[in-house]
């Protein structure tokens, strides 16, 4: 096993991760888009009523507590956590455990290995745009989970299906708006 | 419906992008490739394949790979792979902005073709001999 790791990881073992990803995102595009994050129609308690506001949206006027218990925000929440385990610990996160344990066996050993920074850093990409989608929806801000969640099914289906990552594609265009990575002395 | 939407554009954004990468794009500036910028001693005598890539770039050394047995089959053609992590500099003169990019240089060090992301190597096989102007034979 170390000798693997130290040689790269076999290239089929993110995608296998990033379709279960997919699915898991889409789960929750369908579960923000069902729930507050998307809803119209508010009902404020005043003195001796409600006050009804059909074009007012659920989000803002749920408290936190009903903002954290939507089951889209629960699910973009476990997702994120799996992005985090992905980002801090590659070798122990579950996708990769399941591959290497139960799918590995069954398949031809890999003809190449890759460099695992590339799909770590993906990682790092898909947890940011989940916490962005977490944060805006806890402060009430309506569509933010579904265009979250969407945003990283896309990444993760194309990685997947087609195998294009596209964060290692926009590395560059990152690096050129100075979000990574910065100039070695020239 | 909206999942269907959202699938299907998916499909499409990964259909299209798949069908650029096996696009070789011929409208470039036909600069000359000075090697030693590169960090390179010398280019190909009848044609070089500069390939751009990151440290964090999946496809990069699957694209090493086939362009390295590409140049090695045959003679004067040279294959060169420019780390861009830290040489944003290279990256903004050649406007890189995915990885893997891939340049064709004729034998003059004039670059003839480019090609965005993963291409195949019968593609790039086929722009190579168009390039060094030899007959193929595949």
């Amino acid at each position: 096993m170390p000798e693997t790791a130290r040689r790269g990881i076999d290239p089929r073992g993110p995608r296998f991760a990033a379709a279960i990803t997919s699915v898991l995102l889409l789960v929750t595009v369908f579960l923000s888009l069902t729930g507050i994050s998307t809803s119209k129609g508010t009902l404020t308690a005043v003195p001796r009523g409600f006050v009804v506001d059909p074009d007012g949206w659920a989000v803002q006027a749920a408290s936190v507590a009903q903002r954290v218990f939507d089951p889209g925000f629960l699910a973009l929440a476990v997702v994120a956590l799996l992005f985090l385990w992905g980002v801090a610990s590659p070798r122990t996160a579950p996708w990769g455990v399941l591959y290497r344990r139960l799918v590995a066996p069954r398949l031809a050993p890999p003809t190449e290995l890759e460099d695992p920074r590339p799909p770590r850093f993906a990682q790092g990409v898909g947890l940011f745009v989940s916490v962005v989608g977490l944060v805006l929806h806890l402060v009430g801000v309506p569509w933010a989970l579904p265009i979250a969640a969407a945003a990283a099914f896309v990444a993760a289906f194309l990685n997947a299906v087609f195998g294009l990552c596209l964060g290692c594609q926009l590395y560059l265009l990152l690096q050129r708006i100075g979000l990574v990575g910065r100039t070695a002395a020239a | 419906m909206g999942l269907a939407a959202l699938l299907a554009a998916t499909l499409g954004i990964g259909l299209t992008l798949r069908w650029q990468q096996n696009r070789p794009r011929r409208d470039v500036v036909h600069e000359v490739v000075e090697p030693a910028r590169l960090g390179a001693e010398r280019l190909g005598e009848r044609a070089t394949l500069l390939q751009f890539s990151t440290e964090l770039c999946a496809r990069c050394p699957g694209v090493h790979r086939t362009l390295a047995s590409v140049a090695e089959g045959q003679e004067g053609v040279l294959h060169l792979d420019v780390d861009l992590t830290h040489r944003p500099d290279i990256a903004k003169h050649f406007h890189v902005l995915q990885t893997p990019t891939t340049l064709i240089l004729d034998g003059d060090g004039a670059v003839q073709t480019r090609f965005g992301g993963v291409p195949s190597r019968d593609v790039l096989e086929l722009e190579l001999a168009r390039v060094t102007g030899e007959p193929v034979h595949a």
